[in-house]
């Protein structure tokens, strides 16, 4: 501590923080032990501790698919929108400076919509004809895609506007660099950061989403949060590994994902 | 033969015309500047003439092949930026050798260029440094030595010098001289800066509203200026309306007229009467208005000593001589 604080006014600063963070946590920790529980019904203290509900879970075949199916789902959709918003938030940058403004409008609709309305929008379109998808892991993809995109196309711009595109575009083509050389040389490379964050706050929230997954797929392509939604009726303490699993899994990809982002400086 | 012209270009934004007859002529060697206020088209000129911006007819000539139908690529021209520009993933050396890289040089080659090009803008020990870790002016020198290190025909230098603070700016503005100097590197320099175009040039391009006004050395340009925009432009010329300079002079004037002030002379025997109105400390130079004969002329004076000083309110003579007036259209 270098700011030098008197007595109570640290006292209660760091109060307030605690407190903050107890809210914030309980819930989480009286999950992890219940999970780890025995068995914990009429008494204040679990009576034994046992792994035995995350063996079962992890020994479970449905949830392993379920697991694999979400990160199938969550992995090709953010690979579809890199794939398509990264050029198209360089062309508009690049060449239609103006057109920032309506993107800005347009890639908000994803929200202004909520999930069981457009999902219902989406059963009729996609129900029947010749883009017959409901029930198959594509419309997911396609449907997590235009989630994702307020989440990438935001935290991507930021990164643009601070790099100034245009002026290291001319100094690289000067230097003799075609547009591809000069978009994958210099400004890939300096993206990494915002594409990292778009990245990360995307799939932590695509690898919770329930509504579209149940809705447009249900238990045809069942992925964690549905498997979750039908394991309801089984034991509490089941759900509550599987939910402490689901944590850690995203806290741990996180974690990851900030280590692989910190080298250099 | 000079070795870069400019032919008749005209450069359109949708319907509003940036320029529409630049012509201009820059023998080898030389150090231009194109000087002007903001929007009188100096950089979008620049960009026409790197390729980072096209054209709607003209030629631009160097060493006797137009550039227009070239892609800034194959243009051979090194240009430094205002905003430095530099590669923000890479260290100084990656920067500088992006060039060579682009062109495959081989590694060995590369390494002995990009050394010999830092030793000249004297960062040879920060080529691991990335450019977040350097102060602006040793930024600008790592653009500087980026733009030189593929040995281009012609360099271009888009304002290098604004976003940098006074002292670094005088500095480097030296530095850049005496490496094209040394080079013997055909420049062309963008500014808005009047001091920067009078102590840096061989010849300068007055521009103003998409023309170019006025072209000279910095002594025709800063003694004789050609037209009221010119004057008002470069140093701090008293202009007068023909009148007031028929009433201040007493003889017949029929056009308008500027004059410096630092060619009018201040003293208290002299046949012209005028009084102080207020007077600012400039440095080396003070600077008074004085109103005679109801004109009020801005004088300059040399900063001798404190004992010299006019103040407010006291009568004073001025002498102009007649050369000092310049008619201007």
């Amino acid at each position: 501590m270098s700011r030098a604080e008197t007595g109570p006014a640290r006292l209660y600063h760091r109060t307030v923080v605690y407190v903050l963070f107890i809210i914030l946590l309980l819930p989480l920790a009286g999950t992890l032990v219940y999970s780890l529980a025995s068995s914990w019904s009429a008494t204040i203290l679990p009576s034994g501790f046992t792994f035995k509900w995350y063996v079962a879970l992890w020994s479970d075949p449905r949830f392993l698919m379920a697991f694999g199916q979400s990160l199938l789902v969550c992995v090709g959709a953010l690979i579809l929108s890199i794939v398509l918003i990264l050029p198209l938030l360089f062309v508009v940058h690049y060449h239609f400076p103006k057109l920032d403004a309506l993107m800005n409008i347009l890639i908000l609709l994803p929200f202004a919509v909520p999930p069981v309305v457009s999902s219902v929008g989406l059963l009729q379109l996609y129900g029947s004809g010749p883009f017959a998808m409901v029930g198959t892991p594509w419309i997911l993809i396609g449907c997590y895609f235009t989630v994702a995109l307020p989440f990438m196309y935001r935290a991507i711009t930021n990164n643009l506007q601070a790099i100034n595109l245009r002026d290291l575009m001319d100094a690289a083509q000067l230097l003799g660099a075609n547009t591809w050389q000069a978009a994958f040389l210099v400004v890939l490379p300096n993206l990494r950061k915002g594409l990292m964050v778009a990245l990360l706050l995307s799939f932590s929230f695509l690898f919770g989403e329930f509504v579209f997954a149940n809705l447009l797929v249900g238990t045809r392509y069942e992925t964690l949060q549905v498997y979750l939604n039908n394991m309801r009726n089984s034991s509490g303490h089941f759900n509550s590994a599987l939910v402490v699993s689901y944590f850690l899994f995203v806290l741990l990809l996180t974690w990851a994902a900030n280590r692989l982002n910190k080298d250099k400086d | 033969m000079s070795f870069v012209s400019v032919e008749h270009l005209q450069k359109n934004y949708a319907s509003t015309a940036v320029f529409s007859d630049i012509n201009c002529e820059i023998a080898k060697g030389e150090f231009v500047t194109l000087l002007g206020p903001s929007g009188c088209g100096k950089s979008t000129l620049l960009r026409c003439i790197a390729g980072l911006t096209s054209v709607n007819s003209g030629r631009i000539l160097l060493d006797g092949h137009d550039l227009v139908p070239l892609t800034p690529q194959k243009r051979g021209i090194g240009m430094v930026f205002q905003s430095y520009a530099l590669f923000p993933n890479m260290n100084v050396e990656q920067n500088v050798a992006f060039g060579l890289r682009m062109q495959k040089v081989n590694s060995d080659d590369s390494h002995k260029r990009v050394a010999e090009v830092l030793k000249l803008v004297e960062l040879n020990e920060f080529a691991n440094r990335y450019p977040h870790q350097m102060s602006g002016g040793q930024c600008q020198r790592v653009a500087l030595a980026r733009s030189l290190v593929t040995r281009p025909r012609l360099l271009l230098l888009d304002e290098p010098l604004s976003a940098l603070d006074a002292r670094i700016r005088k500095h480097l503005r030296e530095q850049i001289r005496a490496i094209q100097r040394e080079l013997g590197l055909t420049t062309i320099f963008v500014t808005h800066d009047q001091e920067e175009a009078l102590t840096m040039s061989d010849r300068i391009f007055l521009m103003n509203q998409g023309r170019i006004v006025q072209s000279g050395d910095a002594e025709t340009l800063y003694t004789a200026p050609v037209n009221v925009f010119a004057a008002g432009f470069i140093g701090n010329y008293n202009l007068l309306e023909a009148e007031d300079a028929t009433r201040l002079m007493q003889r017949p004037i029929n056009s308008r007229v500027a004059i410096r002030p630092e060619a009018i002379q201040l003293s208290l025997t002299g046949s012209l009467e005028g009084e102080v109105r207020s007077h600012s400390l400039l440095g080396n130079v003070i600077r008074y208005r004085v109103e005679a004969r109801g004109v009020e002329l801005v004088v300059d004076v040399l900063n001798r000593s404190a004992s010299d000083l006019h103040p407010d309110g006291r009568r004073v003579t001025l002498t102009i001589e007649p050369s000092a007036l310049c008619e201007v259209a």
